[in-house]
Formats: structure tokens, sequence, C-alpha cells
């Protein structure tokens, strides 16, 4: 006879407030077979747990039910305590009674209560059935893949090669470096961009644990946590990079110009072409789309000028294989597009640039010499006009979210400006400063002061010309006045938004992302970098916006969940994978288009003992089976079973209400 | 010969006459006839919409039912405002049946409202069913030497969800169709700020702060004269003008025409029947610059040539 324990949780107010625990705790005490039921303030800290351990030897119970949040949060702690009390730790089951009860009906506390009752008393019904049951022991390929050479790969690259563990790293153009390599000092402390990315570039094509894969994108991911197989696409360079030593004649020759896409199309760069002067791997490679050779057949100046004969103009795209065990996915942010702000003017005035513009102008290596000019005259502008949240917290027109580093960043920029031109005067417009952060506050505050920069409260409604000007019309909400200000030159803080590319690699890793393209965490607080898939792992701004050193630790947390993950030759895995009975298995196979996860094969068995003939039957790969039942439900012969979820455990819930 | 439903609204009748006339002038070249909905009534601007939510919509729909009883698929409406009101009420009616089938039941007696029928401006009108193309061939004197600046007011783009047609903020439809006439489009940027609209009554000075400001930008931008599609854009840009000049003692001088008046010129009406003398600001002055050569646009000075890259320089 089963004998159940029940352990009601509190969870502080978060239950208590919503559901009467105690009377929860008097109900199941009147089920025959719970021989123990309880309530505690906080179930998960060490006294709760302790009363789990003491119940289980002093009432020699044989499955426990906590009755607390969701299974998602705290089930491996209570596992872990029915193991330390000498259990088998599948012996739990949980009855979720916050997420499914106190918190969604937090107007009707009788309703609630009832409702927590009928989950713990499924739970009790379902945990009379419950086996012993084994985890199981995968092997693991001891590899990494980080996708996005930006500082968030480049970051996680490093830290995880420092371990001795090799790493495969994918971007997508001709360098590494990412947005990063475009700035050109940084916040809070003005360190030049370059000075501290460049070498970390170097250090990953250096490094003897690092191959590095410029020019390539991601295209298929199968198989399981610990035992991925990844396929890249390397795109066509058109040059051997093997012979290609670098020099520059190929790209100095080059008759054909294409906007510079490193300078944000300020200037022109040729067919063949790196990206900039401190591209790593520093080789060129031909832009397909422009190069007339590859186009038309005519030209051919660059394979002339080679001396190496590294150029290469039939070269085809190819496909790689890698063995990796987890995943790094670092792919970045896009700046958002201003076009919807057509009050601005943007697209119909030059002199409207946005800060990643900006930031290539006064920038050392940039187009401009590091001196911000008029677009429309090449004139220095005197008063520029910083405009912030231009898409952010805007809903009519660009996304609800902040941003987190225009705050930052417009603060570095009026910095600058003023470095650069000493006669200028800066205006900012605002609806909030945010600057929370280490010597944030402190470096918004110093440059208010040094640069004498004039902020105004309030949105700008409308720019228009006046003569060569442009006059920026908006509310200057502290004094409760439209105001208008002239300026030479206007930079718009565009909002940082999701790579329009993501939704597809979700897709393609099997991963979630949220409504704005951004990849989804497994848990908002405690699991930042996880992603809900095993071994897949998330670093930087594809995740949400956020700046260089919040990117750089995450990126760095990620090192540390994939070297956790390779820490022994084997992974234990749930044992809540599914089984199929040869005896009842009569081969349709509609289980295979049923698994999402491609866990299920064919295998061909003797028909009977002894027999020679053979049929074919399904065969479920354990390693990558996730548990998740689909097969199971469309099975005509119920020849699956689910281990944890079987049919006498389901039809014990169901008969239990 | 094509067909319209035709909404001429109060202002047709009165203020507008100028706008009426020449665009059954146009419609003529163009080949389109108008059909009056029978027994129309006044679609509710402005005091309709801001006192009952009832009244608001049963006004518009009692016009879009019986508009509904004709065969033509499209209602053209020359006031921005009737149309503003018409469109309105369709958009919302379209979107939420509960709602027309409450508003329906107090105009039950002339029908039940379908939908079948769309709202568009005249503006709108000329640029999605008539086209750009076939107005240019159809001029036969040019304004070419005529510049003018295309006021568009508030109502004609928006809302924007409402109206679905051309932006918002800088709608260019009426400036291409002037250009298909010859005349050249300025640029100017408070083609969508507010006139003043109904203020011009009750509250005259902030119509001649407001439309001051659209005179003064107009004439910044060089246009000779103005060209609006809505009674009230005209109404106040030209009753108010002498105001508007004593008040910020500025000559401007510029006269305001309906577009329809611009494309019956250019489709080689005689001006005498234009109406031009309902004006207050003469149109002599501008109409004078048609047919003289435009001085030659200064060359726009090129940005200075970017850095080369760095790596360039090797």
């Amino acid at each position: 006879m089963a004998r159940v324990g029940v352990f009601v949780c509190f969870c502080g107010a978060n239950i208590a407030d919503y559901v009467d625990v105690p009377q929860v705790v008097e109900e199941v005490k009147r089920i025959k077979e719970v021989k123990f039921a309880t309530e505690y303030k906080y179930m998960c800290s060490d006294p709760g747990q302790g009363m789990i351990r003491d119940a289980i030897i002093q009432y020699k119970l044989t499955s426990i039910v906590v009755a607390a949040c969701s299974p998602r949060m705290h089930e491996k702690t209570f596992r872990k305590a029915l193991s330390d009390a000498g259990m088998n730790p599948y012996l739990l089951e949980v009855a979720n009674i916050r997420e499914h009860s106190s918190w969604v009906h937090q107007k009707d506390k009788k309703a609630a209560t009832n409702k927590a009752m009928d989950l713990c008393r499924m739970a009790v019904a379902k945990s009379i059935a419950n086996e012993q049951l084994h985890e199981i022991s995968v092997p693991v390929t001891k590899r990494a893949l980080v996708i996005g050479g930006g500082i968030a790969g480049i970051q996680a690259a490093l830290d995880i090669a420092d371990a001795r563990i090799p790493v495969v790293l994918v971007e997508r153009s001709p360098s590494i470096g990412g947005k990063m390599a475009q700035l050109d000092e940084t916040f809070p402390t003005l360190d030049c961009a370059q000075c501290i990315l460049t070498p970390k570039m170097v250090d990953v094509a250096s490094h003897p644990y690092i191959e590095l894969i410029p020019y390539s994108e991601v295209i298929e991911l199968q198989g399981f946590v610990g035992n991925y197989k990844v396929k890249i696409k390397k795109k066509a360079s058109y040059v051997n990079f093997k012979t290609c030593t670098g020099c520059g004649a190929c790209w100095q020759k080059c008759p054909v110009k294409v906007a510079n896409e490193y300078n944000m199309g300020i200037d022109k760069r040729k067919a063949i072409y790196t990206p900039f002067p401190q591209a790593v791997p520093n080789k060129p490679v031909i832009d397909a789309e422009h190069c007339t050779m590859l186009l038309k057949g005519k030209c051919g100046i660059c394979a002339k000028v080679c001396d190496k004969g590294s150029i290469d103009y039939t070269m085809q795209d190819e496909i790689i294989e890698r063995e990796i065990g987890a995943v790094v996915v670092a792919t970045g942010y896009d700046m958002w597009d201003p076009t919807p702000y057509e009050e601005y003017g943007v697209g119909r005035f030059k002199d409207i640039i946005t800060s990643l513009e900006f930031e290539r102008m006064v920038s050392a290596n940039g187009p401009t010499n590091g001196v911000p000019v008029r677009p429309s005259d090449g004139k220095v502008p005197k008063n520029v006009v910083f405009i912030k949240c231009v898409g952010s917290r805007d809903e009519a027109k660009g996304i609800e979210y902040c941003s987190k580093i225009c705050c930052m960043y417009t603060t570095k920029h009026t910095i600058l400006l003023h470095h650069k031109v000493h006669d200028s005067h800066a205006y900012v417009f605002y609806m909030d400063i945010r600057a929370a952060g280490k010597g944030y506050e402190e470096f918004v505050k110093k440059a208010q002061v040094d640069t004498g920069t004039t902020y105004l409260r309030g949105r700008v409604s409308k720019i228009y010309k006046k003569g060569d000007k442009l006059m920026v019309r908006g509310e200057d909400a502290q004094i409760g006045q439209v105001v208008e200000v002239e300026a030479d030159l206007v930079v718009l803080a565009t909002a940082v938004s999701a790579p329009k590319d993501n939704p597809n690699l979700a897709r393609l890793l099997g991963i979630s992302y949220d409504k704005y393209g951004y990849l989804s965490e497994a848990h908002p607080k405690l699991r930042p970098v996880e992603t809900a898939k095993a071994g897949i792992f998330l670093a930087g701004c594809t995740q949400a916006p956020k700046d260089i050193p919040e990117t750089v630790s995450q990126a760095s947390a990620c090192a540390a969940k994939v070297c956790g993950l390779f820490a022994g030759d084997t992974m234990k895995k749930d044992p809540m994978v599914s089984s199929i009975n040869n005896e009842y298995c009569s081969g349709c196979q509609n289980c295979l288009n049923a698994c999402p996860y491609g866990a299920i094969v064919t295998e061909d068995v003797a028909i009977g003992h002894g027999s020679k003939d053979l049929r074919t039957v399904a065969k479920i790969n354990e390693g990558v089976c996730q548990g998740c039942g689909s097969c199971v439900a469309i099975c005509r012969s119920t020849a699956i079973t689910l281990a944890g979820f079987t049919d006498s455990q389901i039809i014990n819930e169901i008969v239990s209400i | 010969m094509k067909k319209l439903t035709y909404f001429p609204g109060c202002s047709a009748h009165g203020t507008s006459e100028e706008f009426d006339s020449t665009l059954k002038l146009v419609l003529k070249t163009l080949d389109v006839e108008l059909e009056d909905i029978p027994d129309w009534n006044c679609c509710g601007a402005t005091s309709a919409h801001v006192m009952t939510e009832n009244l608001a919509y049963a006004l518009p729909m009692r016009n879009l039912v019986l508009a509904e009883k004709l065969e033509n698929t499209t209602m053209g409406i020359a006031c921005a405002s009737c149309y503003q009101r018409m469109k309105v009420t369709k958009v919302h009616m379209d979107e939420n049946p509960e709602l027309a089938k409450r508003i329906n039941t107090t105009v039950v007696e002339e029908g039940t409202y379908k939908g079948t029928v769309d709202v568009k401006s005249m503006l709108q009108y000329f640029y999605e069913d008539i086209g750009v193309e076939t107005i240019r061939e159809k001029v036969t004197k040019s304004l070419a030497g005529l510049k003018v600046a295309c006021y568009y007011g508030c109502l004609l783009t928006r809302p924007k969800d409402i109206t679905k047609f051309d932006s918002p903020e800088y709608p260019v439809s009426m400036d291409q169709i002037c250009e298909a006439l010859g005349a050249t489009a300025t640029e100017f940027d408070y083609k969508t700020e507010c006139c003043g609209a109904s203020f011009s009554i009750s509250n005259t000075e902030v119509v001649i702060n407001l439309s001051g400001q659209v005179l003064a930008m107009a004439k910044e931008s060089g246009a000779h004269a103005i060209v609006v599609a809505c009674p009230l854009c005209q109404s106040n840009l030209d009753m108010r003008q002498p105001d508007i000049e004593k008040h910020q003692g500025v000559k401007y001088d510029i006269p305001v025409f309906y577009i329809t008046q611009l494309m019956a010129l250019a489709f080689g009406y005689p001006a005498g029947e234009l109406k031009f003398p309902k004006h207050i600001v003469p149109v002599e002055g501008a109409l004078a610059n048609i047919g003289k050569i435009l001085p030659v646009p200064e060359k726009v000075k090129k940005p200075i040539k970017a850095v080369e890259a760095e790596s360039e320089d090797k």
C-alpha cells in the first residue's frame, strides 16, 4: 500500500494570500494513502527540505507530493531532497498551485483553494502509480559552437577556449568584431573601442582551441545536448585564404565602388574588400552582388594583380559539418530603421543622420577622419541636435521597450562633438535620462557640465527646413512650451532592435523568441543565459538590448555554463523518455512523423522467438527524446509508454477529480 | 464613360462653389460622369461628431446607405471634412458589424448598411482611379513657370489607419498631379500643419497665427501660389490673408487655388470659366508666371569627397 507525504508551501504570501493553505492540508489528509501532510512558509528553503527528508524516514513514505510553484522552478530542488533521504527522486510529484492557481485566481480565494485541492488530489493519485526511474547517461562531444563574432561571441569563444575546450566560431560577415568594431570610444570611460577590441580579435584568430569560420552561416542543427551536429554554409569568398597574404593590391585596383557597410554607407568600398583595415581575418572577399567579373564575366583585374594567384572566380559555396556539444548564440542586434518618423523628414533631409553614422564620422578611422560633417554640404556643424528615444518607448511608431544604451551613447556623443568641434553646441531632446550603471550617472553629470549641452525634456514633433538649417520643434515639458532649435545637424538615437534573421535562426535551432524577435532565456531571473533547449545559451543583445559590460558578463557566463556542461565525460539526462513495446508495435510509423525531435527511427526485429522472418518496429533514441509525449498520443496500438507519465498515472489523475 | 457617386457637401454650394464647378469641368475632360446621391444630407461635421456617437455615425451612414442604391462602387467627396466623417464611419462600421447594426436602426427607413461603397476624397480619386499619367495626357496648356506649394491640411491623409492614403506627414499625391500639369511643386514642409480650421469664426486669432505660419513657409519655399483640396483650408488661407498680412506686417500676395482650378486651366478651359473673381487674393500675379522660363536651378554642391579608407592608400 502506497504511503504518500504531502507538503504544501505558502511561498511567502504568493500562495498563502490567495489559497487557504491549512484547508488544503486538511483536505489531502482525508485521502487514505496520505500518511503525512504539512505546510510551511518556504518549502524550498533548507528547513523546508529538511521537513521532507525527516518525514520520508519517519513515516516510511513511498512517494512525495510538493504543492508549490511550477516544477520548472523547483522540481530539481525537491528531487534532491528525496535523494538525500535515500528515496528515488522520481517518486516526487509537484502540484503547481502558484502559477496554476494563486497567481491566476487572485480575485476569488475560494475558487483558488478548491483548484489547489484538486491539483493536490491529482498529484497524490498520480504519485501512487509512480515508479522508480534512473537517470540516463549520454556521451558528450566536448566542442562548442559560437554563432556570431561580435564582442559577445568573441568573449564567449575566448573564455571557453581558455578552458581548453575546442570552439567553432561562425561569423556571417568577412570579419569578426561586430558593432563594437564600428565604435569610436566607449562609455563611461571613453576607452578607445578599437584598442580594447582588436587585441581580442587577434587572440581569437591565433588561439589554438578556436576554429574561426568567417563569411559563413549555420544552416542546420541536429541532435541533442552534448551531441549536436551542425551544418555550416561557407559562402564563396573567391579568394584562397591559404595563399592570400592580405597585401591589398586587389582592392586598390578594383574599379567597382560599393557603399561601405562598415562606414554606414558614408563612403565607398570596392567589390573585393576587407570590411576595415583591422579586420580579422585580414583577407579580402569578393562581393558577388557587385563584382563585374562574377556578374558579367568582364574585368578580372584583381586576378591579374594578385602575385599569389589567390583569386578563384569558380569558387562555390561549401557546406561543412562539425560535431559539437553546446551552442552559444551571439547574433547581436540591428539598428532600428527610423523611416516611420516622417514628421522628422527622415530620408528627405540629408543632414539627419543616425547615431551609428555619427559614431563613424567621429571615429579616428572613419570616413571623415574623425570630424563630423553635414552630409549635404560637407560643412562642419556648429549646432547639433540629438534626439533620444527614436523608435524606443514609442508604441505608435516604434517599439515599446527602452533600448537601454541610447542615453549613455548620446552623452558620449555630446562629449565627442565637444572634443572634435570646440565651438559647437549640443542640444539633447530626451524623455528621461536613464543612467543606471557603475559610473554612469557620474559620466552624464560630468558631460553636462564639461560640454555645456542644453538638455530639453520632451519629444520632437517636427523637423523642417529653413534655408540650409533644420528647424527642430519640440516640447520643453519643464517650461510647458513649444521650443524650436536651429540645427546644422540632427542625430537620431535610433532604437536597438532584434536581428531580422533571429526568428529563422530560432526555428533552425529549435529555441523560442519573443514578440520583438529577441531570443528567449529559460528564466528571466534565475536562468538568464540558458534557453529552454538544453545545451543552447545566449550572449549579448540577441537576448535583449544591453551595453558592452553586460554583454561581456553574459558571454563569460555562457562560457561557464558550457564548461560546466562539459565537466564530465558523460552527461546525465532525465529518464522521462518514451519506450516502445515491440509486441504491440504494428510498425505504422506514425510516431516518426509526430516526433518533433527526430528521436524515433525504425528497426527490424524477429517476428517471434527464434523466427528468422523480420518485421519493422519503431525505436526510440533515448538521448534525443525530450519526453514530450507526442508519440504516445498518436500511437494507435498503445505500444508507446512515456516514463513518469504512464497510462495508469494519467488515469489515476483523471479518476481523482 | 466612368461613373462616380458624388457627395458635394454644403460648402460646394456656398463658399467653395469654385471647387465644385471646376471639379465638374475637370471630370468632363477626364470622361467621368458624376451621379449625385439622391436626397443626401449633412455629414455631421463639425458639431455632430463631438456631441453624440449615434448622430456622428448615423448622419454619414444615411448617405452611405443611399449611395449603395446607386450602381457605382466609389463615392467621391470634394470637402475634406465630409470625406473625413464619411470615411471614419465606413471604416468603423466595416470593422465592427455589431456597431453598424446598432447605428443602422436610426436610419432603418433608408435601408440596410452593407458596406459596398468605397469612400474617397477627390484628390485620392484623381491619384488612384484616374492616375497621374492620364492627367498628364489631358494637359493642353502646360502650367510651366508656376511654382506651387501643395497644402493638404490635416484631414486628407489622416489618421493614417483610417484614410490609408499617401503619407500622414509628408504626402506627395497633389505635388505629383501639379507636376503633371507642368507646374513646379516646391519643397514645402508645412503641407500638413493645421490652418486653424473652424476656429476661423469662434477664435480668429488662432487662424491668424496658424494660417500665417503656413503662408510664411509657402513664401519661404518660393511658391507663387498655394494649392489645396479642402474648402476650409482655402477659405482660411485666402479669406484671412489680408488680416494675417496686417497682423504680421508682411505682404504675401499668395493666391490659394483648388487643385481642380489648376487642372481645368491646364486642360485648356478659359480662365473666365474658373471663378477666379471669387478669390479674395487676386490670382493674376501668380498666373502671370505661367510660360515664363524658370531660371536654371543652381547646381547642388556635392558633399566633400569622403576620405578614402586607410587601407586604400597603401
